[in-house]
């Protein structure tokens, strides 16, 4: 890996933002994902390059710390921040299709439930991970999802639930889907959710964290 | 049946920065300066927020079944199952209560995730929910002078959603208070809005007691609050 990227890397996994930011310590008045990012396209290194050399490695590692319980969310969430004002100067090139993502995957909190942070915690990983995200937020019904399947039809879904009553409405929407899309691939998660009631409901898969999820969506693109 | 509504505003509830680090994971040891300042900013930010509620009522008419682990209150019966049960079942009273540290925090927090500003909405859901944990802590402070007044002694509080208790019995609950109490919105699927709520039940009596550790009782092995507030 080239030193830019091994440096860009290296900003995202550790959430150094940008030169102004202040955290981490030991990074103080380094460039950081933002500059770096930038500057690795001005040097000519393709955008590819940067998401599947520096962005996607990086938000494993975090993905994989923030599993074995090695950091906390606030830092996860830094380095989200870090990875975004990076891939903010791919964006011209994800638009014009120079650039592609690995899949699209849309996500909602189910029907009946407004918790959004473990949702939104899953959808970050998971554009990490070089997935365009399609947030349908809270309280989403089976016909929602439906219909962004039908628009993205080879999208992968995530649905999520806090609670054991809304956890229920993860069934019906799994039913709803299967009925008009069998083969779409499904994902559930969130603090009721269990292997066992992902077999039950007819889902795809369970991960109790986030990291999980992307692993099981590199699985399905290798 | 006696009832005491409170109100305070959020300067009232003395939340600290480190007792914020320590919800969100961190350790006396970790590193956690970036965090410490955006804790500080929003704590200050806070301090404009009022009309934090919670209520009472004590409830006389109570009866317990314990081939079923429920509790019967003012012909409302509550399958509260076996943890909870056997912390409350030697109550002679017991009172139900709802707590709510309002709109506004929820808000802000949903605001800067819209954003994308993650850090600082997840920040302030965890400042709301303790707000909303400190207002019920100085509920069931008064409540334990109130019962020490007479000789009786308070049971911990426990809610629907935890300690196997379903929380789709959130339904029954609200049927004991008038509508609209403390301003909080029930959802058919249990949830609160407010969504920076509490409501449950605590046992009032001459022979239960209070249990300064709860975690070990219940299942929920990745709960935030988990040995953190001991």
């Amino acid at each position: 890996m080239s030193d830019i990227l091994e440096k860009l890397a290296k900003s995202v996994e550790f959430g150094k933002i940008n030169k102004a930011s202040p955290y981490p310590p030991n990074m103080k008045d380094q460039d950081g994902a933002d500059e770096l990012a930038k500057r690795a396209l001005e040097e000519g290194v393709s955008p590819d390059e940067i998401l599947e050399n520096a962005l996607v490695p990086a938000m494993a590692k975090v993905g994989d710390k923030f599993t074995r319980k090695e950091i906390y969310v606030p830092q996860m969430l830094m380095a989200a921040k870090a990875m975004n004002s990076a891939l903010a100067h791919l964006k011209p090139f994800f638009q014009s299709g120079e650039t592609k993502r690995k899949g699209k995957f849309i996500i909602g909190t189910v029907s009946g439930d407004l918790h959004d942070i473990g949702k939104n915690l899953v959808a970050m990983m998971i554009e990490g991970g070089g997935w365009e995200v399609i947030d349908l937020g809270v309280d989403v019904s089976a016909e929602k999802f439906l219909k962004a399947l039908e628009e993205h039809p080879d999208a992968v879904v995530g649905l999520s639930a806090l609670l054991t009553t809304t956890m229920e409405n993860m069934k019906n929407i799994v039913t709803v889907i299967r009925g008009k899309q069998s083969g779409a691939k499904i994902l559930v998660g969130g603090a009721p959710v269990t292997m066992d009631y992902c077999k039950k409901i007819g889902a795809d898969f369970y991960s109790p964290d986030p990291q999980g999820a992307v692993n099981y969506l590199k699985q399905l693109t290798s | 049946m006696k009832n005491k509504t409170f109100q305070f505003d959020f300067k009232d509830l003395n939340l600290t920065v480190s007792q914020i680090e320590n919800i969100l994971g961190f350790n006396e040891d970790d590193d956690r300066e970036f965090v410490t300042d955006l804790i500080e900013e929003l704590l200050k930010e806070s301090e404009d927020i009022s009309k934090i509620k919670a209520q009472y009522s004590i409830f006389n008419d109570v009866k317990f079944y314990n081939e079923n682990k429920s509790v019967e209150i003012n012909n409302v019966v509550f399958n509260i199952k076996k943890i909870v049960f056997n912390q409350i079942k030697k109550s002679d009273s017991v009172a139900i209560f709802l707590c709510t540290a309002g709109e506004e925090i929820g808000l802000r927090s949903r605001k800067a995730m819209q954003e994308r500003d993650m850090l600082r909405g997840y920040i302030y859901d965890v400042i709301g929910s303790e707000a909303v944990e400190a207002t019920a802590d100085f509920m069931q402070d008064d409540l334990e002078k109130a019962a020490k007044s007479i000789d009786l002694k308070i049971t911990n509080r426990y809610s629907p959603g935890y300690c196997d208790w379903n929380v789709a019995e959130q339904h029954k609950l609200f049927t004991l208070f008038s509508d609209n109490f403390c301003g909080i919105r029930l959802t058919d699927s249990a949830l609160m809005n407010p969504e920076k709520s509490v409501s449950g039940i605590i046992g009032i009596g001459e022979n239960v007691r209070f249990n300064p550790y709860t975690c070990g009782m219940c299942d929920m092995k990745d709960c935030i609050y988990r040995e953190k507030r001991k």
